[in-house]
């Protein structure tokens, strides 16, 4: 198992965003987490992440108990999350964006070589800004860039930190229709191609089931169900709670 | 090389932006003009802009490059200027251990709020880094009085450099080389650490310091490292100013030293590498100029500097590069 949850808990005074969450990830799938506005989502992701330290439970990663590791610890570990909201650097360029987060893989403190000689982190970052279709619009500045075009840079610069583990935080959010089929589309080729381990939180149900191997299901903070898209469509609890509100 | 993996050529990588381009050029010309400029205006205002300047761009290291906010750079400067005399004046030592030792005075000092105060964000650590710079000034002006001569000033005696040949320090063209070479070789070394992955991560940190840190980066250690630098360079002015004043002055480490930096930084421009050095010229050349005819030059500074800021919101040169980004957008997509 790569990533696991035993009794995972976080209480933010007296409520409990999260509750006793048990969850299994296994190497190269891509696995859904939905649930309503409020449902501890979010909470959980940060506790995998390492924004959040969990009140109770444990979060094991390649069989390691990294509860209390730092989001930068974590992240050098091979946890690395994108954002609900789009998080770049804004007056940098768009391949310096993604240059810069491969960088905290090779070199922090050297300050003599010039950055832009590592051939390899160049090579790297370019075929990473391939892989999300911004190659040609490398020299922009970034807050240049549209909405939708920032959500794939976002997506860029946490692959650039070779994770193992993908957190996605509703990559989709603010596009349109038609730029959530393509960026679902992008997501799911991504896993293919990458063999990437992928979490993908969204609260929009349509956007997950066509790509996921598997779903979770929260509700207040408890977990309600795991498993296929097919049967959690199935599910008759999940369908009462979330999904039965929907329609 | 590992071996291609795929058929598929990646597209060539082109890192450097007009931006850099740019700076680096204009850096090259600004030091150029550094040689003449002592035919151009008075001697001792041009050394004095040579020494503001690189005290300017150390302090923008912080403010421009990090983003972290300091009110007690004085406090370097200052350190930096009585390590360098006091070694010269208790010592005997040679000039170039008196700049060596401002270098270690200005890191000193560094690493002390450094350690006290790179978790503080914003107005906390720009207040932690006040105290501290204004409890220096305290120490030196009364119980260190002894050692600092506290209002007296530690006075030097003339200086002159041996090696690798004999400069006659006295000399104000003499002087103004001297400094000349040496802030130029110091701007030189702060490009290439703002060109290296570490100055690289700076900016990131300045950028979205939430972000760099989920990408993996220990902000606290390169903060850390930006503050050593910055006292380094400090110290470094601070060694210079002392040599040029032929003593260590109090006034050095008053609370206005640290304003006035702000003001100058701001002036040429914060996200810019060049544009406090700018900024220094024309506020030094400006106060020169108008406290010929007033002793009330504060005002018309402060005057000025509202027109100024209210003229070029960005700083002048950052706001010239702003100007030319603009006509370049329609022809460059």
């Amino acid at each position: 198992m790569l990533l696991e949850t035993k009794g995972v808990c976080k209480y933010f005074g007296g409520l409990k965003a999260v509750d006793q969450v048990d969850f299994t990830m296994e190497q190269g799938k891509l696995k859904s987490i939905i649930g309503p506005n409020g449902a501890g989502k979010t909470t959980f992701f940060n506790l995998v992440s390492g924004l959040y330290k969990p009140t109770h439970g444990q979060v094991i990663f390649q069989g390691r108990d990294v509860s209390r590791a730092s989001m930068n610890e974590r992240s050098q570990l091979g946890i690395t999350k994108t954002y609900q909201i789009t998080s770049i650097f804004p007056r940098l360029s768009v391949f310096e964006n993604v240059r810069l987060s491969a960088q905290s893989r090779v070199s922090m403190f050297n300050s003599w070589r010039k950055a832009y000689s590592y051939s390899a982190m160049n090579n790297r970052t370019m075929e990473i800004l391939d892989h999300v279709g911004l190659a040609d619009q490398q020299g922009r500045i970034a807050s240049e860039l549209s909405h939708g075009e920032k959500r794939y840079l976002e997506i860029g610069i946490a692959l650039a930190t070779e994770p193992t583990i993908l957190l996605l935080d509703e990559p989709t959010a603010g596009m349109s229709p038609a730029e959530t089929v393509e960026a679902t589309h992008l997501i799911r080729k991504l896993s293919n191609e990458l063999k990437l381990t992928i979490i993908l939180i969204e609260h929009d149900i349509s956007v997950v089931m066509g790509i996921s191997d598997e779903v979770m299901v929260l509700h207040e903070g408890k977990k309600l169900a795991e498993d296929t898209p097919a049967k959690i469509s199935a599910n008759e609890t999940v369908q009462n709670v979330y999904l039965g509100k929907e329609a | 090389m590992s071996a291609k993996q795929n058929t598929q050529e990646v597209t060539a990588y082109k890192p450097y932006s007009w931006q850099a381009i740019l700076e680096f050029r204009a850096m090259w010309v600004l030091l150029a003009l550094g040689l003449v400029l002592p035919f151009v205006i008075s001697k001792p205002l041009a050394t004095e802009i040579m020494i503001y300047a690189l005290f300017a761009l150390a302090f923008n290291l912080m403010l421009g490059h990090t983003g972290i906010i300091s009110f007690g750079h004085a406090g370097y400067l200052g350190a930096g200027a009585y390590a360098g005399a006091m070694v010269v004046y208790y010592g005997g030592v040679g000039v170039w251990v008196s700049l060596l030792a401002a270098m270690a005075g200005g890191t000193v000092i560094a690493v002390l709020i450094g350690l006290l105060a790179v978790k503080r964000k914003g107005a906390y650590f720009a207040m932690i880094s006040l105290a501290i710079a204004q409890m220096l000034y305290f120490l030196a002006l009364s119980p260190f009085k002894r050692w600092t001569d506290g209002e007296d000033s530690l006075k030097l005696p003339p200086l002159s450099v041996d090696f690798p040949f004999h400069i006659d320090l006295s000399d104000q063209l003499s002087l103004y080389y001297f400094v000349f070479v040496i802030v130029a070789l110091a701007v030189l070394v702060q490009w290439r650490i703002l060109s290296s992955p570490f100055g690289h991560a700076l900016k990131g940190i300045r950028e979205n310091e939430d972000r760099i840190r989920a990408c993996g980066f220990n902000i606290t250690r390169i903060k850390f490292l930006s503050i050593v630098y910055s006292g380094l360079f400090s110290g470094l002015a601070g060694g210079l100013l002392a040599i040029y004043l032929g003593a260590a002055s109090i006034t050095i480490l008053f609370w206005m030293t640290s304003g006035i930096v702000v003001m100058q930084t701001v002036l040429g421009g914060t996200h810019t590498f060049m544009g406090p050095f700018i900024g220094t010229a024309v506020f030094l050349y400006l106060r020169n100029a108008i406290s010929n005819y007033t002793d009330r030059w504060e005002m018309w500074v402060g005057a000025m500097f509202m027109a100024l800021i209210l003229l070029f919101p960005e700083g002048i040169w950052g706001t010239v590069m702003q100007k030319i980004g603009e006509r370049r957008r329609p022809s460059a997509s």
